[in-house]
């Protein structure tokens, strides 16, 4: 007798509280995609820009054409050339006979029984590893420029420093540039970091099951599609708060006088 | 029967197609944008504290959201949003709307941190001449933050270009989509046509970025600073 | 003590930068113990040539000797002759990330190879030299200017260098900071540092200096002692230039003498 007097949203809000185990699950997928993308992000983003700022004319030159080709082209782009990228590879390898790339229905997952529920979290398989590979490969382009910048505010004259006591070239940019930019650079990185997050539901164009797709089942079944799309939205908007949050402590934790 | 296409015919299956959404909804994001962003920034700046207040939080909001979920919101969510449209056209609503709301939330630091470099004393020198203060914004204050906008604004430019390759997910056939409908029946082609739409991409976005970089650069260096 | 070992030999040095010819030729010698003053107009040169010498920048042509050895022949290790050879900057280009005595003992542990207690010792002695031991735990951006110069020239010291290069120490000091530079410099000097130093600082000069040399648009001048200098300078830009240079630093006597003189006419 009483839910029949509840409110229809709350009613609808219950629904879709049912669903909890797609969700997390969706959450889960987006979230070890974002990390991945990070990390790869961060080290060649990191290599991109040191082979732009100290490398020599041949190697800056490809690393600047990269960023730029990467920056300048939209990232639903790059998810499609990547993803269909290997099959047309492999038919010309088996054409000439050579080995070629296996695209397998591979993966990598563990189920398990969360309170009465089945889940299955995909940790690699085929799909996922080219979901990664274009968030990372992308993230990093970005990353590259605040890392560029950074190392450029700390300026010429602490390589010069470094270098009239002898230090070497490399040693002066490992040891006295980097640790200097690496710090400076954390403002503006975690403008990437916090936001990256945003740009893995693009990854449903290549069937990957993150939080977006799973709001589409979920709505397929309850027909409720703008109160899971908010709930989705609002999901991205907790975790982007957090992260930022996060990044922000880790700045004044590790901040130096004059820094 | 193969009319497998070639390069040729991709790169102008692609113009053709895709190039009008392409543009129509960069453009009018990006109008909805600076309107949105120079009204949100005028309500931080000058504002009293509660509206700043909404406007940051405007702001946080939208940053904080995918585009896609906000395109899909708009195209399909809010089923009479855009009821005088047929159901087909709303989607390209939907997403003028959803990248206008977006663009606006970065436009608005864009001119807020313009307006607030440009030095407090020209407003000053203007309110002594006599001006009052919406004078003295129009005419001193603004062209001189407009100036200042322009590098970041290029940038957003070619943020929203990219971001209108979301309008494939939502059936408009602008360039991304074009680029995967031409390819659609041979899978084997499809990094070749998405190569030819990326080159189209970079042909709108790299000459402006560039240009506007390369004139920023010199600029400092004209006052003697930054650069070389 | 061989005060007539030549340390540093610079030969018929040139340099450009596109199409802007820097330095046209220049040479100049130092023997152990030597303190030499480069000075002019700004423009001239001068920091350029200090580069050369510790080839951060390589001269286009000519040779740079230190203690013999050619630095500008090929397959030669360049860091360990730049370890050899101090530089302090009219910047300071302390490492903002280290604080002072890691900013001396940085060096010598990665170039020389000090353990960090010998390194740290040695250290704690450079700053003893330009007192500023007290401060070896701080920040450079907690220090003013002139006590980050002063670290800078610490961090020179350390490395025992064969000599140290100047590049205008005190230009970026404000006026009340100079003094405490100049001083250390001074006593570094006396105490029988080979020195090469681009500065305006004519007092300094005139006491430590063993010659002067004076660069304009890449070409020398004019050499001799600080006495041929202050006494009977030949050339009129040199005249010129230490007249600019005597209004700058408010030695104006001269002017108020020539002005009443014109008043009289």
């Amino acid at each position: 007798m009483i839910f029949q007097q509840l409110p229809k949203e709350l009613v609808d809000f219950l629904r879709v509280l049912g669903y909890w185990d797609n969700i997390l699950i969706g959450l889960a997928k987006t979230m070890w995609l974002y990390v991945w993308a990070l990390l790869i992000g961060f080290f060649l983003g990191l290599l991109l820009a040191l082979l732009r700022q100290y490398g020599g004319r041949i190697l800056s030159r490809i690393a600047t054409g990269y960023i730029e080709i990467v920056r300048g082209t939209p990232l639903l782009v790059q998810l499609f050339f990547i993803y269909f990228l290997p099959f047309s590879i492999n038919t010309f390898l088996q054409a000439q006979g050579l080995p070629y790339i296996p695209i397998g229905r591979w993966s990598l997952y563990v189920t398990s029984n969360l309170f009465g529920r089945t889940v299955t979290m995909v940790f690699l398989d085929h799909i996922t590893l080219i979901g990664i590979l274009t968030l990372g490969l992308n993230s990093a382009a970005y990353q590259a420029e605040y890392f560029r910048g950074a190392v450029i505010s700390i300026g010429g004259g602490q390589l010069e420093a470094a270098q009239s006591l002898g230090m070497s070239r490399r040693s002066g940019v490992l040891h006295i540039v980097l640790p200097q930019a690496l710090r400076r650079v954390i403002p503006a990185w975690s403008n990437e970091a916090a936001y990256l997050p945003k740009y893995t539901v693009l990854v449903i164009y290549i069937g990957l099951s993150e939080l977006f797709a799973q709001a589409h089942y979920i709505i397929s079944e309850t027909f409720l599609t703008l109160s899971v799309y908010i709930l989705v939205a609002l999901i991205f908007l907790v975790i982007i708060t957090i992260i930022s949050k996060a990044l922000d402590i880790l700045y004044k934790r590790t901040a130096i006088p004059g820094l | 029967m193969s009319n497998e296409p070639n390069i040729i015919n991709i790169f102008f299956y692609i113009l053709t197609k895709g190039l009008f959404f392409t543009l129509f909804l960069t453009a009018l994001g990006l109008l909805i944008g600076f309107a949105l962003g120079l009204l949100l920034a005028l309500m931080r700046v000058y504002g009293v504290k509660e509206i700043g207040w909404l406007a940051s939080g405007y702001e946080k909001l939208f940053r904080g959201i995918p585009v896609l979920v906000l395109i899909f919101i708009f195209s399909f969510g809010i089923p009479r949003l855009f009821w005088y449209l047929e159901p087909l056209e709303r989607p390209i609503a939907g997403v003028i709307l959803a990248l206008g709301l977006r663009s606006g939330a970065y436009q608005s630091q864009i001119f807020r941190g313009a307006i607030l470099s440009v030095h407090s004393g020209q407003m000053e020198a203007a309110r002594a001449l006599g001006m009052n203060g919406f004078q003295s914004f129009r005419h001193i204050v603004f062209p001189q933050a407009l100036r200042l906008a322009v590098p970041s604004w290029s940038n957003e430019y070619a943020v929203v270009i990219k971001d209108s390759s979301f309008a494939y997910g939502v059936g408009i056939v602008e360039m991304t989509k074009a680029a995967f409908d031409i390819a659609a029946n041979f899978p084997l082609l499809m990094p070749v046509s998405m190569g030819v739409v990326a080159i189209l991409y970079l042909l709108f976005t790299y000459p402006v970025t560039k240009l506007v970089g390369e004139r920023q650069s010199k600029k400092l260096k004209d006052f003697g600073m930054g650069g070389g | 003590m061989d005060k007539n070992k030549t340390v540093l030999k610079v030969v018929d040095v040139w340099k450009s930068y596109d199409e802007l010819e820097v330095l046209k030729g220049v040479s100049l010698e130092l023997a152990e113990q030597e303190v030499k003053v480069i000075f002019g107009p700004s423009g001239s040169g001068k920091s350029t040539l200090l580069r050369c010498i510790n080839m951060l920048n390589a001269p286009d042509k000519g040779e740079i000797y230190l203690s013999g050895q050619n630095l500008t022949t090929s397959g030669i290790n360049l860091n360990a002759m730049r370890a050899k050879i101090g530089m302090v900057f009219q910047h300071f280009n302390l490492f903002s990330h280290l604080k002072a005595i890691d900013n001396v003992s940085v060096a010598l542990r990665r170039v020389k190879g000090l353990t960090k207690e010998e390194a740290r010792e040695e250290a704690l002695n450079a700053l003893n030299q330009v007192k500023m031991v007290e401060w070896a735990e701080h920040y450079p951006a907690q220090l003013s200017g002139g006590q980050q110069q002063r670290v800078g020239i610490a961090r020179a010291l350390a490395m025992k260098p064969d000599l140290i290069l100047f590049d205008e120490p005190t230009s970026a000091l404000d006026p009340e900071l100079i003094g405490e530079v100049l001083q250390v410099m001074l006593e570094i000097a006396k105490a029988g540092t080979t020195m090469v130093v681009v500065t305006h600082e004519m007092g300094f000069a005139r006491a430590v200096a063993s010659e002067m040399i004076f660069l304009d648009q890449g070409i020398v001048i004019e050499r001799g002692t600080p006495e041929h200098f202050f006494d009977s300078p030949e050339s009129e830009r040199v005249k010129h230039f230490l007249r600019q240079i005597n209004i700058l630093y408010g030695y104006h006597e001269e002017l108020i003498k020539e002005y009443n003189e014109d008043e009289k006419r």
